[in-house]
């Protein structure tokens, strides 16, 4: 039996040092996850917690088959995509399918010595809207289809927000680099 | 422009892989008092839908042993029909009785004056049967100058043989030439004994993990007890069916583990566990500020007061021992099945059957030469409900009708572990020669 495996047992059995355990070895790469999808720091404290307990109520549903990082990811990114319909649950945002899209510059950036940190900064510095439809068709993979249904917005207002949310990324990674060389050549 | 706006998402989805960032403190234990109730719940939930089961299941018992006993009668009867029904014949001036198939038609043979007696009475389905001497009574008070000489063959007992039986009096009457030994007593089918033993307990660690193996040779169990009320009832001649409530106590002793009276004063983490003692049953956190405990040997305590931080000899802390006792009670709820193999004065059951069985007392403890008992703190993650198995062999010396004394060698295993730290799962066994005494009533 793989360790995973015994710590998911001793999860079920309901022993705590082995959920102590399981929150300990991924905590860290959860919150920052956590981080990508909201704007402040206690809100991805909020999603990291409801999330982890999300985790150890479905953990009984977990096939161990594919990727058991993977699956957590799932469940995190489902419960910041919950923290956000419930705060956008007021009106659809189609408005924005009326907006011209801004004209992208081109992308003739030199991104060397960006490290994490400073996407993270980056990301975190988007609107909520844009930030959200980036973050699942850029890191998550979903398609425009997919993220209509989930944030509930036309897949017309999914690719307007992907685009503004890669221009204003590519101004900021820009004006970030331009910054980061300032600092190294002073 | 699709390429370049790919490279962006590209810069980010590779940037953020795998990138971590540490959460800030407290959030674990957010999580963990959450999960904690709701396992809570969940355990009180599973609790009361196994009470009702077992509740469920003695209620279907008993109205199914009701059935039983009422069919019970009318089965006996059958089983005294015998496979001749006598028959009353006259010749000349003397009268016979024969014994024929019942099958034959002797009423109908000419020539002989026979009287077939029924094998069965309508009117009275009772456990009634007499013998060949109280057919001779009964016809000697029909006048019929029978001896016992005119008998040809006799047949083995048979169910009450009065062809003129009206009424129940009549019937009831003739009750008085039966012999003593097919009287019907009342089956006295439920008994109450209070039961207890010493137990040795121990456990079987299915892990393999060489860490757990560690922590486990220098764990050796304490003597234990277990004892309480049982019910039990009698469904059938040889099988009863048992239950009741029994507490049994159990433990271990921890070596290598010392410990010093007096840290309070030098302790600094208000409120929280000082130290962790690492058992094959579980994490003790200790909730006593007074005790300071250092692993020999072994790296089994995890402490922030490590030998560099805080030395207890130089702080002149008093030693108590260098041992931690761990404690485990148990509320049972058994349900057993019992067999009787020798139904004699001296009966031999065979007992087996489950146990449920509740965590009701958790504690570990160290105590110094002079007695004195310090508490320590509790073992985590024990499961609060397990589910044991039994087998046993039981002697029941009747001694008068209704009392006997019981011995009760039992062997027990718990088929869920105690608890299971990662990598080893414990499952305990014990061994008791139960003894006391049931009442049948």
């Amino acid at each position: 039996m793989s360790d995973t495996k015994k710590i998911i047992k001793g999860c079920l059995a309901g022993n705590r040092r082995d959920q102590e355990l399981l929150y300990r070895r991924h905590a860290a790469k959860l919150y920052a996850v956590c981080l990508q999808y909201s704007g402040n720091d206690e809100e991805a404290r909020d999603i990291l917690q409801e999330g982890f307990i999300k985790i150890f109520e479905n953990l009984g549903h977990y096939k161990h088959e594919g990727s058991f990082e993977g699956w957590m990811r799932r469940i995190t990114v489902n419960t910041a995509l919950e923290k956000f319909r419930s705060r956008h649950n007021l009106y659809r945002v189609d408005d924005i399918d009326t907006i011209k899209e801004p004209d992208a510059e081109p992308d003739n950036h030199d991104y060397a010595g960006l490290e994490a940190n400073d996407l993270l900064t980056i990301i975190r510095e988007l609107p909520s809207k844009y930030r959200m439809v980036f973050n699942l068709y850029a890191l998550e993979g979903y398609s425009h289809k997919e993220i209509s249904k989930m944030v509930n917005i036309s897949e017309g207002t999914s690719k307007s927000n992907l685009s503004r949310a890669r221009v204003i990324l590519q101004r900021r990674v820009g004006s970030y680099t331009g910054i980061k060389k300032k600092v190294v050549n002073e | 422009m699709n390429e370049k706006e790919a490279n962006i998402d590209l810069l980010f989805r590779n940037g953020l892989k795998d990138f971590e960032v540490i959460p800030p403190p407290g959030v674990w234990d957010g999580i963990h008092s959450a999960i904690k109730i709701k396992s809570r719940q969940f355990i009180y939930l599973r609790t009361a839908a196994v009470i009702t089961v077992l509740l469920a299941l003695s209620f279907l018992t008993y109205r199914w042993s009701r059935q039983i006993s009422v069919v019970q009668p009318a089965s006996e009867i059958s089983l005294n029909v015998p496979d001749y029904s006598p028959v009353f014949s006259k010749q000349g001036n003397r009268q016979q009785i024969t014994a024929e198939k019942k099958s034959a038609p002797v009423k109908n043979n000419p020539g002989i004056l026979a009287e077939t007696f029924p094998t069965t009475d309508n009117a009275m389905e009772g456990e009634v049967s007499a013998s060949t001497d109280q057919i001779l009574k009964i016809q000697e008070t029909k006048d019929l100058n029978l001896t016992k000489n005119d008998f040809i063959r006799r047949p083995k007992p048979f169910p009450v043989i009065t062809p003129e039986r009206n009424s129940y009096n009549s019937k009831y009457s003739e009750l008085q030439y039966l012999p003593e030994n097919i009287a019907v007593k009342p089956q006295k089918r439920w008994s109450i004994a209070a039961m207890a033993s010493p137990t040795y307990y121990s456990n079987f660690n299915t892990g393999n993990d060489a860490f757990s193996k560690q922590l486990s040779s220098a764990e050796q169990p304490l003597m234990s007890y277990s004892g309480g009320l049982a019910f039990s009832y009698k469904i059938s001649k040889r099988f009863s069916i048992q239950s009741g409530l029994y507490y049994s106590s159990l433990g271990q002793k921890v070596d290598g583990i010392t410990s010093f009276d007096g840290f309070q004063k030098y302790e600094t983490s208000k409120g929280g566990p000082n130290f962790e003692v690492l058992t094959t049953n579980g994490t003790i956190y200790t909730s006593n500020p007074n005790v300071f405990l250092a692993s020999v040997g072994s790296d089994r305590v995890v402490t922030t007061y490590t030998k560099d931080v805080f030395d207890p000899k130089k702080a002149s802390l008093q030693p108590i021992s260098n041992s931690l006792d761990q404690n485990f009670s148990y509320l049972e709820l058994p349900l057993i099945v019992r067999y009787k193999i020798v139904d004699k004065a001296i009966g031999i059951n065979l007992i087996g059957g489950v146990s449920y069985n509740f965590l009701v007392n958790n504690s570990v403890y160290t105590t110094s030469e002079d007695g004195t008992r310090y508490s320590i703190g509790k073992t985590d993650g024990l499961n609060p409900l397990t589910l044991s198995s039994s087998l046993g062999m039981g002697m029941e010396y009747n001694f008068t009708g209704k009392l006997s004394l019981n011995l009760e060698p039992t062997f027990r295993y718990y088929l869920n572990p105690f608890s299971s730290t990662s990598g080893s799962y414990i499952h305990p066994y014990s061994f008791g020669i139960f003894s006391g005494i049931s009442y049948k009533f």
